[in-house]
């Protein structure tokens, strides 16, 4: 362990003393967010600017008060100014730019709803803004809603409850008609939506948040780039050779050089997230979920990269590849363009990057107030797909270090 | 303290060392002599344990290579060719590092690194980062980091690469020194003064083969005890005067001519030989046998300075 460490501590001191190149890196994610949160409020708080959200609530029953009175309450009423109208004035005033979307309660919602019958809620977005409606498409209590009527099974007892206390209606109201025999296991997604969000108890929607959550991955991502760059760098000037020659052993510089991968990823993230913090104010969320899902976001990052740069050695072929694989990842994974403007073909897809899991996570965390156990499947999927990614990489990178000397 | 034999390594096509087989005592300087490509580095890029042999074996204080090699490491010191260094950290933080990958620590990884701060004259610039040194104070921090652990054995790959001739004395000197305590040093070098001068004994490799192998005296005994001398002067060469016993022309013009000569004796007689036939002569130079000649010999080649 000594051995690695001696490594380590080298690599790090290295980074410290000429940390330009890592800098220019985390510039990404934060001119990203400077820039789309600066088009939405500068302040980063979008109170000045709610979401104006028209409803057209043609069922006029309990089914269609539950979700209009979830949008007036707690987070959700300072994102949502709550508009009603009829279908016709709402194509007017979003023609007008005067709204993001129009929410479609349907005639019969409430029937629907107690005759288990599958129904749907329509969300017509403006189509002139690209932000404001996937807000309105994430809110709580349309997507509760949603699942659990798009869900196979009638809703746990539990997930109604939620809904039901939101809508403040008093629970009796409706136990006739959801009898204990009818309660079953909620379905996965029922479950995952019940428990998000809600708990927050933040201050409100922060865009910079919602913008650094899905941006943070690619500087992260290039900052592990820079640091197995230089290994390959090493390479070239003799001084891995000259290591490698010591009775350290190659195990053991390996371990070293990826724990500083992973060291520098760390605190660069941490730059980051103070930076976010202070500068432009975000809320970072629950610590613990905040700092359980970094650790396994960077051990993903860490992996993907060392996996990439143990299978291809050659360094103009890595300065070549990486990049690219960078790009591509995130932005299937949504750090590009937000994941949540993606159709449900590109969603699929995207689901396959693993990048995707850390910004889902972060978002979670920072715009929805996730905690820990909310978040829990992405941070075992990172931590999987860090750990197989990390031990072949680092296994290659290893006999690449002895034959190519 | 080092036994070498049969070591093959081949890149592709390019037989790189093509069956080495050469023995070193103990704080013995031996040499290898030879021109760009002759298979210097990747002879000691295996002895050092990084290459893989493809063949042969090293023995190294009697504990072979092969199995990693992990004690054998520990006692060995190498200089690349190429400077290793870090040029974003100090001399200082380098050896530190260089030092502590070989156990070095504390107060004693301390001392040693002003040891050989000391030895090399950098202790005055030791803090500046390596990227601001010159290439000569570059290659000293280099040898430096080679012998910061005090190996008992070194491994030197043309350490003076590319230094002016005060610092390139003081490297030879250094090098000399740590022979006489007891260190076994392998030297590699394209400079025919330097073995002359540092080597024991001496290998003559081209093309990954060992040539000749031997003290210089040997080695120049094997082309022959003959001095080379050059005349020039007012002569034609088709009316050269009659030559004394032992004496043969290696190549003539007019005006200037090559002789071998057995003894340097002779060359006054053949002096006078002029002299009486009433031509004039501007100069002679006589050269004794010397590590150029012998390469020429060997390896049909020149060696380049
Ligand atoms: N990693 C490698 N891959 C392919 N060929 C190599 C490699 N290393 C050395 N060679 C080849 O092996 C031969 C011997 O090279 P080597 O570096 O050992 O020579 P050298 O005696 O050290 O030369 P120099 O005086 O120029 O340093 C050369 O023909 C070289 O091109
Ligand atoms: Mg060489």
């Amino acid at each position: 362990m000594k051995r690695v460490l001696i490594i380590f501590a080298n690599d790090l001191r290295r980074r410290l003393k000429s940390p330009l190149s890592i800098l220019l890196m985390l510039a990404i994610p934060l001119v990203m967010t400077l820039v789309i949160g600066g088009v939405f409020g500068r302040s980063g708080k979008v109170e000045m600017t709610k979401i104006r959200l028209l409803v057209f609530d043609a069922d006029r029953g309990l089914g269609g008060r539950f979700v209009r009175q979830g949008f007036e309450q707690g987070k959700l009423a300072e994102m949502f100014e709550l508009v009603p109208v009829d279908s016709i004035d709402g194509f007017d005033l979003m023609a007008e730019g005067k709204a993001s979307a129009l929410l479609v309660i349907p005639r019969g919602f409430t029937n629907d709803l107690l005759d288990r019958r599958q129904t749907a809620l329509k969300l017509i977005k403006n189509p002139s803004e690209s932000f404001n409606p996937i807000i309105a498409e994430e809110a709580e209590p349309l997507k509760k809603t949603r699942s659990m009527l798009s869900a196979d099974k009638w809703p746990a007892l539990g997930d109604m409850q939620v809904l039901l206390d939101e809508a403040k209606i008093p629970f009796t109201q409706v136990e006739g008609y959801i009898g204990d025999s009818l309660v079953t296991l909620g379905s996965e997604t029922a479950a995952d939506t019940a428990r998000a969000g809600g708990n927050a108890g933040s201050s409100g929607f922060n865009i910079f948040s919602y913008v650094m959550s899905g941006s943070l991955m690619l500087g992260l991502l290039f900052t592990s780039n820079i640091m197995l760059n230089d290994i390959v760098r090493e390479k070239r000037a003799g001084t891995l050779a000259r290591a490698l020659c010591s009775p350290i052993g190659t195990g053991h510089v390996v371990a070293g050089k990826v724990l500083s991968v992973y060291a520098v990823t760390a605190i660069a993230c941490l730059l980051l997230l103070v930076v976010g913090k202070f500068a432009f104010s975000m809320d970072l969320g629950d610590p613990a979920a905040l700092a359980a899902h970094t650790a396994a976001s960077i051990l993903m990052c860490t992996g993907i990269m060392t996996l990439l740069f143990g299978i291809v050695r050659r360094e103009r072929a890595a300065d070549a590849i990486a990049p690219v694989v960078i790009i591509v990842l995130a932005m299937l994974g949504g750090s590009m363009l937000s994941f949540d403007m993606f159709g449900e073909t590109m969603q699929r897809i995207g689901k396959f990057s693993p990048v995707y899991w850390a910004n889902d996570g972060f978002k979670k965390i920072m715009v929805f107030g996730a905690g820990t156990s909310d978040i829990s499947r992405n941070i075992l999927v990172l931590a999987v797909i860090g750990l197989a990614s990390l031990v072949p990489g680092a296994l290659l990178l290893g006999t690449g270090f002895r034959k190519g000397g | 303290m080092i036994e070498v034999n049969g070591l093959r390594k081949y890149f592709g096509n390019v037989k790189a060392v093509d069956g080495l087989s050469f023995g070193v005592k103990e704080g013995e300087i031996f040499g290898f002599l030879g021109p760009n490509g002759a298979g210097k580095t990747t002879t000691i890029s295996m002895l050092s344990g990084l290459l893989r042999p493809d063949a042969g074996t090293i023995t190294i204080a009697g504990m072979e290579m092969s199995g990693g090699g992990g004690k054998a490491r520990s006692i060995m010191g190498i200089v690349p060719q190429e400077i290793a260094l870090y040029e974003e950290l100090s001399g200082r933080e380098n050896l530190h590092f260089w030092g502590s990958l070989y156990g070095l620590s504390g107060a004693r990884l301390r001392e040693e690194t002003d040891r050989v701060l000391d030895m090399v004259e950098l202790s005055d610039r030791a803090d500046d980062p390596v990227g601001k040194y010159s290439g000569g104070m570059k290659r000293r921090i280099n040898l430096c980091a080679g012998l910061i652990h005090r190996p008992q054995i070194i491994l030197l790959d043309e350490p003076t690469l590319g230094i002016d001739p005060q610092a390139r004395i003081r490297i030879l000197d250094i090098v000399r020194k740590e022979a006489e305590s007891g260190t076994t040093v392998i030297y590699t070098t394209h400079y025919l003064e330097e073995a002359e001068s540092l080597c024991k004994r001496i290998a003559i490799i081209d093309q990954g083969r060992i040539h000749a192998e031997g003290t210089l005296a040997e080695l120049v005994k094997l082309v022959g005890e003959e001095d080379i001398v050059t005349i020039t002067g007012d002569f034609r060469a088709d009316a050269f005067p009659a030559l004394p016993e032992g004496t043969r022309i290696d190549r003539i013009a007019d005006g200037t001519a090559r002789l071998v000569v057995r003894d340097h004796g002779a060359v006054g007689s053949m002096l006078s030989g002029f002299f009486s036939s009433g031509l004039r002569v501007d100069t002679v130079a006589i050269s004794e046998p010397n590590l150029q000649g012998v390469f020429l010999k060997l390896t049909g080649k020149e060696l380049r300075d």
